[in-house]
């Protein structure tokens, strides 16, 4: 990665946002943020839960308007947009959640195919675009089954593999990887770089700063709606490495998490009489 | 085109498949309020039935003076041909009204042998137009037919227009008022079973919104299972309402069941019901916020 993401490469941004300002009554949501994300750049958008996360990446996939400000995606520019061009900057930008939004009624290769059914692709294109992901997900083998049977690191990666079905130019995750376990994780974020590799932007908002501080990417760090920092941050041994070391701290803070949680109902719930 | 109308049947036979259970009762529901519904119909259209028919028989006998001669009721004939309220004429003589009368006597004919001459007068019985077979139209046209020379009498069958119009009246402002409610409650109902069955859907119309699906695309296959509830739900009121109809054909015989005509328009009817139900259940979902 030899470019600065601050080079102003308007022309090659996949998103920029433009002094963007969003009032909730009572509230400053957001407050004079600014930044482009480059084509295929990596971006992790960390801050504490209420810092604006949330509401940036509603801006971005427009289903909220800024206050004032301004978002361009690709070609849509939120000043100008029409609620019918809508559908059409969603298919340009993948969209993932923590709680994975799967249709609990469809398959896992239903799931990923949805989202282009509903472009009225021809169903031998969408077949092979939809097996195509469920290898790079690794999970083909689990193409008929319900996402309900499937783990939450699973579920989770079907929901990356719809939101990829349209070849969208930057993937926006929010907290994705919030319900996960550690291992679970770890291969959710394994398969968000290897997406980035595919050259997909991906713009990943987490409120955990210590999981994102070693990858090497670039952290835009949002605080009470502003722009706290926005740097690169340096490589720190190889990924696996990097990995494992999340893994201990992970670890760590689950013991820890249990132990008070476990003194907790020991000293709340009555002795047991049986 | 069609790939696009394949995917939109395909969705909406998906989500009857699916939530088999809460579509029936969202059908049994419907059925029910549409029989309430179509009971109402149905004895309305019988009432106005039984009205036209009384309607049919109505005339105006108009009875003429013995001594108008063969020029006076010709022009008499031309004149109530002429009158715009008048769709047809019938000329009856004096020795056909007697004709008639003896008919009518049979065994008692022979008394008629004992009159010298013939005490009934010649008429001519107006038929007038459906739209002027109501008791204001009809009185005011008998008056004028007083007036024409040649006339000794007019006769309507006043008391019982007068009698049949308040009772029309009075079945008219009931069924109006008994109307208004049965429709709106089975809109309403339709409306809360049809909404029921969209919330359960929410977060496939979130989802689908988040992917990039246009309004259409989200919409339409809603709008065929709504249309398709309402078919289902019409088929199953008109069976109930037969069935209704049998029972109660023991109290009152003369009771119809809707022609092939009315029933289909009454099912098209319902399936639009139905599909408009999920069009506004529906509208405030896909609103942005």
């Amino acid at each position: 990665m030899t470019e600065e993401h601050n080079e102003t490469p308007q022309d090659r941004s996949v998103i920029g946002v433009y002094h963007l300002v969003k009032t909730y009554p009572g509230q400053n949501a957001l407050d004079d943020v600014n930044f482009a994300i480059a084509n295929g750049e990596f971006v992790f958008l960390v801050g504490p839960s209420g810092s604006g996360k949330s509401t940036l990446l509603r801006m971005i996939y427009m289903d909220e308007y800024p206050t004032s400000g301004q978002v361009v995606v690709g070609n849509f520019v939120s000043t100008r947009m029409k609620r019918r061009d809508i559908p059409y900057l969603r298919r340009r930008v993948g969209i993932v959640f923590q709680d994975y939004k799967l249709l609990e009624d469809r398959t896992v290769a239903e799931n990923i195919a949805i989202g282009m059914r509903i472009t009225g692709a021809a169903p031998f294109s969408i077949k092979r675009r939809v097996a195509s992901l469920l290898n790079e997900i690794g999970l083909y083998h689990k193409r008929e089954a319900k996402p309900q049977t499937l783990s939450g690191g699973e579920q989770q990666r079907v929901a990356i593999a719809r939101a990829l079905v349209n070849h969208p130019a930057i993937l926006l995750a929010d907290e994705p990887t919030g319900n996960l376990d550690p291992d679970s994780a770890e291969d959710v974020l394994r398969l968000l770089f290897k997406i980035n590799n595919g050259g997909t932007a991906v713009l990943m908002a987490t409120h955990d700063h210590s999981f994102v501080q070693n990858f090497g990417q670039r952290i835009i760090h949002l605080r009470d709606g502003k722009v706290y920092e926005d740097k690169k941050t340096g490589l720190v041994g190889n990924l696996s490495d990097r990995l494992d070391a999340i893994r201990m701290d992970r670890e760590r803070q689950r013991r820890v998490e249990h132990a008070i949680k476990r003194q907790r109902t020991s000293s709340l719930a009555p002795t047991k009489t049986e | 085109m069609w790939r696009r109308i394949l995917y939109i049947v395909d969705e909406a036979l998906r989500t009857v498949r699916r939530h088999k259970g809460l579509t029936s009762i969202s059908v049994v529901i419907m059925s029910l309020s549409l029989l309430m519904l179509a009971v109402f119909l149905l004895a309305t259209d019988n009432l106005l039935k039984l009205v036209s028919e009384t309607q049919d028989e109505m005339k105006i006998y108009v009875y003429l003076d013995d001594a108008a001669g063969q020029d006076t009721i010709e022009q008499l004939y031309k004149t109530l041909l002429t009158q715009e309220e008048v769709s047809g004429l019938q000329f009856v003589s004096k020795e056909e009204a007697l004709a008639d009368f003896k008919g009518q006597l049979g065994e008692d004919a022979d008394l008629i042998a004992a009159l010298r001459t013939n005490p009934l007068p010649n008429s001519f019985w107006v038929e007038p137009k459906p739209e002027f077979k109501t008791r204001d139209a009809m009185v005011a046209l008998a008056e004028r037919f007083e007036q024409l020379r040649g006339v000794e009498e007019v006769r309507y069958g006043k008391e019982f227009l007068d009698k049949f119009s308040s009772i029309v009246k009075g079945i008219y402002t009931i069924d109006i008022v008994v109307g208004f409610i049965v429709i709106m409650s089975a809109i309403f109902i339709i409306a809360n079973a049809v909404r029921l069955t969209v919330i359960s859907r929410q977060k496939t119309i979130e989802i689908l919104k988040l992917v990039g699906a246009t309004n259409p695309f989200i919409v339409a296959p809603f709008i065929i299972e709504g249309a398709f509830q309402g078919g289902v739900a019409a088929v199953l009121s008109l069976i109930l309402l037969r069935i209704v109809t049998e029972v109660s054909r023991s109290a009152i015989p003369e009771i119809n069941f809707f022609s092939v005509e009315k029933s289909l328009v009454y099912m098209l009817t319902c399936i639009l019901i139905g599909a408009l139900g999920s069009f506004m259940a529906l509208r405030r979902y896909l609103r942005m916020r």
